[in-house]
């Protein structure tokens, strides 16, 4: 019997091994090491070959900077560009100044990543000829960015069949009248747009009157659809905007974007803090007399004030030297 | 007829001695604790005087208690519009310099100060902020009429006596004063628990203590307000509200509360009372003139078969009915008619009673010629100028009650809504047990004398034995008679008693090598 039980923990013994050996074998993990993490941190703005998003297009980087670069590059872009690096510079500017975040990847995860990029650059037919080679030499920063046409292509769908419920809904998502499905916090909270019928917006982060026209419509889309900064991550994580509301706000943004010289929100400047402290001392001056009947202070104040108090050691020195 | 049970207790002011044992026994067991130093559950004033906090009769400051208006029952300063009105700031609570700023003073001072050309001395220290203080108040200020200008003579209960009265009050050889005791009254129509906006304030089901739950208190204090014997203190430190809970873990031990237990002048009763709940409304919504009658009217006879039949069918223990029988309270609040409540008229329903001193009122004065006197004195003799002749005596029946020093109608301000009828004939069979034992045990009043008091204060002379008894002899467990907890009964409404059987015990708490952890 003993050798029965014996055997039976053997063979459960070695159909749990077999069942743990088969779990790296699944789907998932069949896929090339960089893959999902280019997916969760460039493929927003990057793409490998179907041009320009928000960032440069990566075909071919591999072979235009050198590894060493592209690894530091990587790791913290924002340190490079503070650092001064030239090249790094120019892409900075080029991209309307709009900072790649960092991706917080290990130095290992960024070489799979780009590792990644190479494969997929070589499957492509002729690497160089999807690129738009970076003007490092001349700062594009002041010259009409050249991707308004691939932009309008793409967002076509956007800003040709807007219609003027989508732009209002967008309106009131960014302000907030209309909550986001998920619950996500609205955008004014810390975006302001310069449109008549926003008031105030947050001042926490940047301001969005002409975001449509620096990032282009998918820049945008992509943006709301997978926020790239740590802030706006963290705050719609669990939370993602619908595609719907996506749309929506591209609509209004683009909108915004085209009327801003239309528009002039009233600037209330002093006068509204002013306005304030008066509402304020009026409202005091109110209570004090809705409640002029109240308490005021100890019923035994009078007889606290007449007793004598102790004096500072230094008084008494000075009353008795 | 819906009749609960009610712990309840009567002081008998004429024995206390104003001695604060009861006070410290309290503060010692329960507030002496950062936050609670400056209250005290139960304190002791002597009246007239302001009291603790300063002025809390005052109800013009304070709005405490209930007022009746068309009919209605309102809260004075708390309840849902006045309350929300004033919920962020609510400005008639007393402040901490209305009851005083408590204090210790740096006695380590006086042992570890360095050597110096001054003795050391300890420095009275704020137990709020810690820094030194000047020292501008205590709980007892006024004790004994000191400082009676600002004390004694600003007593709100002053306020309608005529001005010749309070100025005979004052008069050097007519002044006389007593102690109150106070502790929460744990009230059947507690003011405290309708002013709490977050319900954290009950009153419990079996013996009618009131508690606050400290869980639930989100520190809107409005109980303070809502209280007008002022029973009611916010901890600054836990930011939760506290009050006197009877002792509830020493009662449902069949323990006496500490401030009673500790009395040095044995004047606390406690006991059950049953009473009806259905009169309740009725009798906080009395009149003016009624106020008294229609309180003492909702506690009932424990002997009563109907009562007994209503107590037990709500669940009231025939333990608890028994203690009820025997109770002191019943005795001297209904069976007798010697107690009061104090102050009535706030319609709190209060649940401790008072008898009201009979010593204040008992001497007269009257007017002689000194002259005759005064001559035979020699030049080095003190003399009085006055014609004043301070009489205890009881020649004249009730004539000292008439011409007391102490005008009735303080009393009546205290415990009988102003009627001063009503005082009067409790200190009538005050007076009466007085002569009675008098007669017998000093023998210098005849027994027709006493028996003609006897029969005027409604008393026969079993009765005035049995007053007597429970005044000056009783003892401890005549004193408090106090109902069993049924504690196994509550435990067996939340747990099922027999899981723990056989697995409590002996040898449970560690293992043994044998049986194991
Ligand atoms: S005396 Fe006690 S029960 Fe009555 S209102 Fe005050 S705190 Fe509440
Ligand atoms: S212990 Fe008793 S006698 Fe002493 S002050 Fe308190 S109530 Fe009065």
């Amino acid at each position: 019997m003993a050798g029965y039980t014996e055997t039976k923990r053997v063979s459960l013994l070695g159909l749990l091994v077999t069942l743990l050996c088969m779990i790296p074998i699944s789907p998932g993990y069949a896929a090339l090491p960089g893959e999902q993490n280019f997916q969760q941190h460039c493929g927003i703005c990057h793409t490998v070959g179907s041009g320009k998003l928000v960032g440069p297009d990566l075909a071919g980087v591999n072979e235009r900077r050198s590894q060493e670069w592209l690894e530091t590059f990587v790791k913290s872009p924002q340190a490079m560009i503070n650092s001064g690096d030239a090249e790094a510079v120019a892409i900075f500017a080029e991209f309307n100044q709009l900072p790649m975040p960092d991706p917080l990847l290990s130095a290992a995860q960024i070489k799979d990543v780009l590792s990644y990029i190479e494969d997929v650059s070589e499957t492509l037919p002729n690497p160089t000829a999807a690129i738009n080679p970076p003007a490092f030499s001349q700062p594009a920063i002041d010259q009409p960015i050249d991707t308004s046409v691939e932009i309008e292509d793409q967002v076509a769908d956007v800003s040709t069949q807007a219609t003027t419920e989508q732009i209002n809904h967008g309106r009131d998502l960014f302000q907030g009248t209309v909550r986001f499905a998920n619950e996500g916090p609205t955008c004014n909270s810390c975006h302001d747009v310069r449109n008549d019928a926003v008031i105030g917006g947050g001042i926490l982060s940047k301001e969005l009157t002409t975001v449509f026209s620096r990032m282009g419509g998918p820049g945008v889309r992509a943006i709301l659809g997978r926020p790239p900064f740590p802030v706006m991550q963290s705050a719609y994580l669990d939370r993602a905007l619908s595609e719907e509301e996506i749309v929506s706000l591209v609509a209004f943004l683009q909108y915004a974007d085209q009327e801003q010289l239309n528009h002039q929100p009233r600037d209330y400047g002093i006068g509204l803090f002013s306005s304030g402290l008066v509402g304020t001392a009026i409202l005091f001056g109110l209570c004090s007399f809705i409640w002029r009947g109240r308490k005021k202070g100890s019923v035994n104040q009078a007889i606290y004030d007449r007793q004598v108090k102790s004096i500072s050691d230094a008084e008494f020195r000075a009353r008795h030297s | 007829m819906d009749i609960r049970s009610q712990i309840s207790m009567v002081f008998h002011l004429d024995k206390c001695i104003g001695c604060h044992t009861c006070s410290i026994a309290c503060k010692n067991i329960w507030t002496d604790r950062k936050g609670a130093e400056y209250m005290w559950w139960n304190n002791v004033e002597t009246k007239p005087g302001t009291g603790y906090p300063g002025k809390w009769e005052d109800q013009l400051i304070y709005k405490g208690g209930w007022e009746k208006q068309d009919n209605v029952l309102s809260l004075k300063g708390a309840g849902k519009r006045k309350g929300l009105s004033n919920i962020f700031h609510n400005p008639n609570m007393p402040v901490i310099d209305d009851y005083y700023e408590p204090f210790t003073y740096k006695y380590l001072d006086l042992i570890e100060s360095p050597a110096g050309d001054d003795q050391p001395t300890a420095r009275p220290v704020s137990l709020i902020t810690g820094d030194p203080i000047d020292i501008k108040m205590g709980p007892n200020w006024d004790d004994d009429l000191s400082g009676s200008p600002d004390y004694a003579r600003k007593d709100p209960n002053l306020a309608n006596l005529s001005p010749a009265e309070q100025e005979a009050m004052f008069q050097l050889e007519r002044m006389a004063f007593f102690y109150l005791p106070r502790i929460c009254n744990h009230c059947l129509n507690p003011a405290c628990v309708a002013s709490c906006p977050s319900g954290a304030i009950y009153k419990r089901g079996e013996d009618g203590i009131v508690l606050i739950n400290q869980n639930e208190c989100r520190a809107w204090r409005m109980c303070v307000t809502g209280c007008p014997y002022k029973k009611s203190y916010y901890n600054w430190h836990s930011g939760k509200s506290e009050k006197c809970i009877l002792c509830y873990p020493r009662i449902e031990a069949g323990h006496a509360p500490a401030c009673m237990h500790s009395c040095v002048g044995r004047i606390r009763y406690l006991g059950v009372i049953l009473y009806d709940a259905d009169k309740i409304e009725a009798a906080a919504l009395a009149d003016e003139a009624n106020l008294i009658d229609q309180q003492l009217d909702i506690l009932q006879d424990p002997f009563d078969p109907e009562v007994i039949e209503s107590a037990k069918q709500n669940g009231v223990a025939d333990s608890t009915i028994r203690a009820a029988q025997f109770s002191p309270v019943y005795k001297f609040v209904k069976k007798w008619g010697m107690a009061l409540p104090l102050h009535a008229e706030w319609r709190t329903l209060p649940m401790l009673f008072y008898v009201p001193p009979l010593l204040p009122v008992m001497a007269s004065l009257s007017e002689v010629d000194n002259t005759e006197q005064a001559a035979k004195m020699g030049d080095i003799a003190k003399h009085w100028d006055d014609n004043w002749l301070y009489d205890t005596s009881t020649e004249e029946l009730w004539g000292s009650i008439e011409q007391a020093r102490f005008p009735l109608q303080y009393m009546a301000n205290l415990f009988s809504a102003g009627d001063t009828e009503k005082v009067k004939t409790v200190i009538k069979k005050l007076m009466a047990v007085r002569i009675y034992r008098r007669w017998k045990t000093v023998g210098d009043i005849s027994e027709e004398k006493s028996n003609e008091t006897l029969q005027q204060a409604g008393l026969t002379a079993s009765t005035a034995e049995d007053i007597y008894y429970l005044t000056s002899l009783a003892k401890f467990d005549d004193r408090f008679v106090i109902p069993a907890a049924h504690r196994e009964q509550a435990i067996e409404m939340l747990e099922d008693t027999g899981d723990k059987k056989g697995s409590a015990g002996f040898g449970f708490k560690e293992g043994t090598a044998r049986r194991g952890p």
